[in-house]
């Protein structure tokens, strides 16, 4: 016979965004349910073993998003968190060139300098206009999105409270503040430096988990969305989470456990239910079924609303607006077990950059280009990659003397085009296997013994994101940050407040404000709205004080 | 120096000529500085080897401001008499399909499947860009420091109507445009259309002029810019050169001289205030201001960069001006039999965008300095429609060909001329076979052609790129929005300023009442 059960709340999905909520809304009182439908909890932040003695960060793989606020709040260092940051990063070129992005101010500026004096100059006033940039929107985090169509008291004071910060600004300020947000990552940085290189180190984090190229408008704020978190007080600086990134979800659990929660794992769910316009409960693909008047849904909202929800019970314009939120996956992931530590000929001996993310490409115009390859359903053939071997800094990665290495490709579509036709169905284990292929040759420019080091490797397609994690068409955000789908549009115009038609159905996920990222404030927002909603918002502290 | 006037305008675009007349209505002594032998800039006419007219850059009409319309006294019916064309999308497959009034019909006449998704979406993007449309006739809106103070409230005027409009929308309209007015035309046209040369012919229209593909944001911006008063477009009688004859006239009667061969080298700058302007001869010119259609970068060259702070020196160094649009004019001694498009077709808005991937796929190697395989074009035959436009018989064709880069790898040398003439004939000839074989003298006009008749940089259609970054309050570049440029007394009236570029007259409009209202300003002080 199958189970059954009732709750106060369910959460769909143990994701972190899915735990987070989970542990807001146990702590507030509301027994509460995390279903997950893998047999391991963490979504996208999440660390697996797939070769004894070595650990994988399957997905994410680097730390900076995760609210301070929240990490504090739910004492997560007490479960185990531990950021280590790491320092700085380099590019390396075909012909044997490099550029060491120093974490140290002096040695940076050295090293700029030999590139191109003038992009030494150029970096600090890029810096400060990043930083400043940082600190305007870091506030809107925590909060909702403010809505300029509701009239609504609490909208309004979100509002009041938008203008009140830009205004602070003053007119010129707020005038580079848009044009920051609308520029492309590759103007910004052809209006700032010179050297081709440096232009190229920088610009990645502009199109990581996008549709659009280095040209394209909207790019510097990805680049912001990327630069907003910070480690231990560092703006825009990046850690790892010791033991991967699964541990930044274990901790949630823990916490989330340790407050009087269950989590079950290994059953999906099939079908939400509904009754009379409200959520009743959830049906699970091993036939147990669970009440509750609350289902928080971790899952993008595409696959939350056109998979799992009954049609009937949502308007059509709701659909619509469902149907046609952009949720293109763009990038690719291997993740490697090395039985050494590959070399890097180009690069000074000893180089602390190397602790950081490494790249291979050389020029803004290879960025663009490799864009181009996934506007036509292939795989770039001069991808862009983020590479780290974070078992320099974190020994619990690999065995002693053994590394593991996280490749992050951008782009590779989700559906690849083969004889005419673009399918997600493309994608075959030879695909995937020639995919890598052209990755490793890039990775020689870097490490030419990288294939000899090889000892496992785990690679993953759009496709395989979208099957294991449920992202939907892999997208590394649940859905493409562009400005019709930020703010008060995400992830449905009027439905910005974690809500849906349903009542009692809220998406709690990166789908929604303010997106994608190991960030956990989506998850944070939705439980302050959803008590916020049954009237117990006193329950829960206010991350945004 | 010799003459003194109130004003002189440097450059007699139909911007300049515009200003020009906005003064000299005001009683202003007036003089415009053309450094060409005729007036117009991009709108100029010029002439086939045979003497026949022909329409050099700009063709067609579709963005004239009303107000600029009312206030020069031209009634409703504009400078010059001219006739709606429908728009014609064609297909190499031979389905070409007809838009009349924002409605698509098959060209053979059946009805078009998607008619009335097509009529929803066209409507919709209308209604937005008259709502920006609004935005047109004043200088962009300013969220000033002190939104409490009188003269805030005063500038944010503009924003207020619009806001009024705004709220006349229904609700779903009103989350529908904040959801769309900054994405891409890629996704919210193929939203509602199957990809093909209707939707194509869209993405095209959206990406007209700019250094971008219907993939890029901001490119619904510029649709609704493009559709901003009612979407349709109409040929003037006698040409572009008709629409600028006029402008000129009028601005003559109104007392402005008008000069052309006048090539201005520097604006005078005395105790941080314009005074006059040199001339390429070394002659003279005092004006109590100085009112300038070039694009910004040159305008600020003109005054001198240690008349700007620095930042507005950066800003204005870094305004991206990369024009993407060639012109290739044509002498036919006849036209081609099209199947399925009689001389009625055949006359109107010839659009060859087959598709929006095709349109994006243009775009891509211009990125790299390369002309497009298959480029995106519009075409006219004008003389199908307008007598005067080949008075010694046969045809003409403008066709405006994107994209096509400003600075190629190579340079434009002759053999890269010809050779974009060649590529934009073939593709001409996919939709119109046997075109090649009539045509008798051919004109080809590359970005870097434009730029050097017109000193446009980048050869670009609206003298900077008409992106969100550069747009609004921060056109052209933050800080300088709103007409006045540098010196007291000197300001911007060309396309490079709010609201862009286009035959609208709204630059050289709002710059001249700006103008006007310092002026008075001033004499009221004094
Ligand atoms: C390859 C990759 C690299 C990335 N790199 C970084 C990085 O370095 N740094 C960073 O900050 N961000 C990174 N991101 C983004 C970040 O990981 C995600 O945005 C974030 O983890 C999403 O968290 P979430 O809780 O919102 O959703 P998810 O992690 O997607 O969680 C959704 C959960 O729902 C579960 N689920 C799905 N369907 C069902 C069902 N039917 N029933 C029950 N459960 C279901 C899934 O299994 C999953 O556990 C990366 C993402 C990817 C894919
Ligand atoms: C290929 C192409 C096709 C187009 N087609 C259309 C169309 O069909 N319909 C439409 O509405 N728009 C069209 N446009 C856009 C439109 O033509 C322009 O945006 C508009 O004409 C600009 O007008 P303007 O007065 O601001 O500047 P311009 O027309 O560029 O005038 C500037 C003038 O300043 C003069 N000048 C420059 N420097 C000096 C100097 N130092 N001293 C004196 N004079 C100087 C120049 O000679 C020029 O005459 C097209 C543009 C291009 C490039």
């Amino acid at each position: 016979m199958s189970e059954h059960g009732r709750y106060d709340a369910i959460v769909a999905g143990a994701g972190h965004n899915g735990l987070t909520a989970a542990c807001y809304l146990q702590k507030a009182g509301l027994r509460t349910l995390v279903v997950e439908k893998n047999d391991w909890i963490g979504g996208a932040a999440v660390s697996r073993s797939l070769t004894p003695g070595w650990t994988y960060s399957n997905c994410s793989y680097v730390c900076s998003l995760l609210r301070r606020e929240i990490v504090r709040d739910l004492d997560l260092p007490r479960f185990g968190l531990q950021v280590i940051p790491y320092e700085g990063g380099g590019s390396f070129t075909r012909d044997g060139r490099h550029f060491g992005y120093y974490a140290d101010p002096a040695q940076l500026r050295r090293e700029l300098r030999r590139h191109s004096p003038r992009d030494a100059d150029a970096y600090q006033r890029y810096s400060r206009t990043i930083l400043r940039q940082c600190r305007f929107i870091r506030p809107f985090l925590l909060r909702p999105a403010p809505d300029p169509l509701s009239a609504r008291p609490r909208d309004l004071g979100e509002l009041a409270f938008l203008l009140k910060r830009a205004h602070g600004l003053g007119s010129r300020e707020l005038g580079e503040t848009i044009r920051f947000w609308t520029a492309s990552i590759g103007d910004f940085l052809d209006e700032h430096f010179e050297s081709d290189l440096v232009k190229a180190h920088l610009a990645g984090s502009g199109i990581i988990g996008t549709g659009l190229g280095v040209y394209s408008p909207g790019t510097a704020y990805v680049l912001l969305h990327h630069y907003m978190g910070d480690v231990d007080g560092a703006i825009g600086a990046w850690g790892f989470a010791r033991g991967g990134m699964g541990a930044i979800s274990n901790a949630l659990a823990a916490a989330f456990e340790e407050a009087g929660g269950t989590i079950r794992t290994g059953a999906g769910v099939e079908e939400i239910l509904v009754d009379d316009g409200k959520v009743t409960g959830l049906a699970l693909s091993d036939g147990a079924e669970f009440r509750a008047p609350i289902v928080a849904s971790n899952m993008d909202v595409k696959r939350t609303i056109l998979r799992h929800t009954p049609r009937a019970a949502l308007p059509e314009d709701y659909l619509r607006a469902v149907e046609r939120f952009k949720i293109r996956g763009s990038s690719a992931k291997l993740n490697i077990a090395l039985d050494g530590m590959p070399e890097f000929p180009a690069a000074p001996p000893g180089a602390s950059f190397l602790r950081g993310d490494l790249h291979c490409s050389e020029s803004l115009r290879e960025l663009e280009r490799a864009y181009d390859d996934w506007k036509r359903g292939r795989w770039s053939d001069e991808p862009y990659f983020d590479m780290l071997i974070p078992s320099q800094i974190d020994p619990t990665m690999a065995p002693p003397g053994k590394h593991m290495m996280t490749v992050f490709i951008q782009y590779a579509p989700y559906e690849l085009e083969a004889e005419g036709l673009r399918a997600a169905g493309n994608w075959t284990p030879e695909r995937r296997q020639a995919m890598a292929e052209t990755v490793l040759d890039k990775i020689e420019v870097a490490c030419p013994d990288i294939r000899r080091r090889i000892h496992h490797m785990e690679i993953r397609s759009p496709k395989e994101l979208e099957d294991e994690v449920g992202l939907t068409e892999g997208n590394i955000f649940q859905g493409e940050l562009t400005f019709d789908q930020l703010l008060f549009n995400r992830p449905v115009p009027g439905y910005a407040r974690y809500d849906t038609p349903v009542k009692g159905l809220y998406i709690v996920g990166s789908s929604a404000h303010p997106g994608g990222g190991v960030m956990a404030a989506p998850g944070a927002n939705a439980a302050r709205e959803i008590l916020h909603r049954i009237g117990r918002a006193g329950n829960m502290p206010d991350l945004a004080a | 120096m010799s003459a003194r006037y109130d004003a002189v305008v440097v450059g007699g675009g139909h911007n300049g000529l515009v200003a020009a007349a906005t003064l000299a209505r005001a009683g202003r002594r007036v003089c415009v500085l053309e450094r060409a032998d005729r007036l117009g800039g991009m709108a100029a006419g010029g002439a086939f080897p045979d003497g026949t007219p022909m329409p050099r850059i700009a063709h067609l009409l579709y963005n004239l401001s009303p107000a600029v319309l009312n206030e020069l006294g031209f009634g409703a019916g504009g400078p010059v008499e001219t006739r709606a064309l429908p728009t014609v999308c064609l297909d190499p497959e031979g389905r070409h399909v007809v838009v009349r009034d924002g409605s698509p019909v098959l060209a053979d006449g059946r009805p078009h499947p998607e008619a009335e998704a097509y009529r929803r979406l066209a409507a919709r993007l209308v209604r937005f860009g008259g709502l920006l449309a609004r935005l047109a006739d004043a200088p962009p809106p300013q969220v000033s420091e002190r939104l409490a103070d009188l003269a805030g409230m005063r500038r944010l005027g503009p924003l207020a109507a619009l806001g009024w409009d705004f709220r006349k929308l229904g609700r779903g309209d009103r989350r529908e445009f904040l959801r769309i007015v900054l994405s891409n035309a890629h996704d919210v046209i193929l939203d509602e259309l199957s990809d093909g040369p209707l939707a194509g012919s869209l993405a095209a229209d959206a990406v007209r002029g700019a250094w971008a593909g219907p993939r890029a944001p901001g490119t619904v911006f510029s649709l609704m810019y493009r559709l901003a008063r009612g979407g349709g477009a109409a040929l003037p009688l006698g040409g572009m050169d008709a629409v600028i004859a006029a402008l000129a006239d009028r601005a003559r009667s109104l007392g402005a001289a008008l000069r052309t061969g006048a090539e201005v080298t520097e604006v005078r700058v005395e105790g941080d205030r314009a005074c006059g302007v040199r001339l390429a001869d070394g002659e003279e010119i005092a004006a109590g201001a100085v009112l300038v259609a070039t694009a910004p970068g040159a305008a600020m060259r003109l005054a001198g960069p240690a008349h700007y702070d620095i930042e507005a020196v950066r800003r204005l160094r870094n305004m991206r001006a990369k024009g993407t649009a060639a012109k290739l004019n044509l002498r036919l001694d006849g036209l081609p039999e099209v199947p399925g498009l009689g001389p009625e077709l055949l006359g109107g808005r010839l659009l060859l965008a087959p598709s929006v991937e095709q349109v994006e796929r243009a775009f891509d190697p211009v990125k790299y300095g390369r002309v497009s395989e298959a480029p995106v074009i519009e075409a006219v035959i004008p003389s199908l429609t307008d007598p005067q436009a080949a008075p010694h018989g046969g045809h003409v064709l403008s066709a405006i060909v994107q994209y096509v880069p400003h600075a190629p790898e190579g340079g434009w040398t002759g053999a890269a001329r010809d050779r974009l003439r060649d590529v934009a004939l073939a593709a001409l000839e996919t939709a119109l076979p046997g075109l090649s074989a009539r045509v008798t003298a051919a004109e080809t006009l590359t970005p870097s052609d434009i730029e050097a008749a017109t000193g446009a940089p980048g050869g670009h259609w609206h003298h900077g790129e008409l992106s969100l970054d550069q747009l609004l309050t921060v056109r052209p570049v933050n800080g300088m929005a709103r007409y006045r440029f540098g010196p007291a007394g000197h300001y911007l009236c060309g396309a490079g300023a709010h609201p862009g570029g286009d035959v609208m007259g709204a630059p050289g409009r709002n710059a001249a009442r700006v103008a006007l209202a310092d002026a008075t300003a001033g004499e009221a002080a004094a």
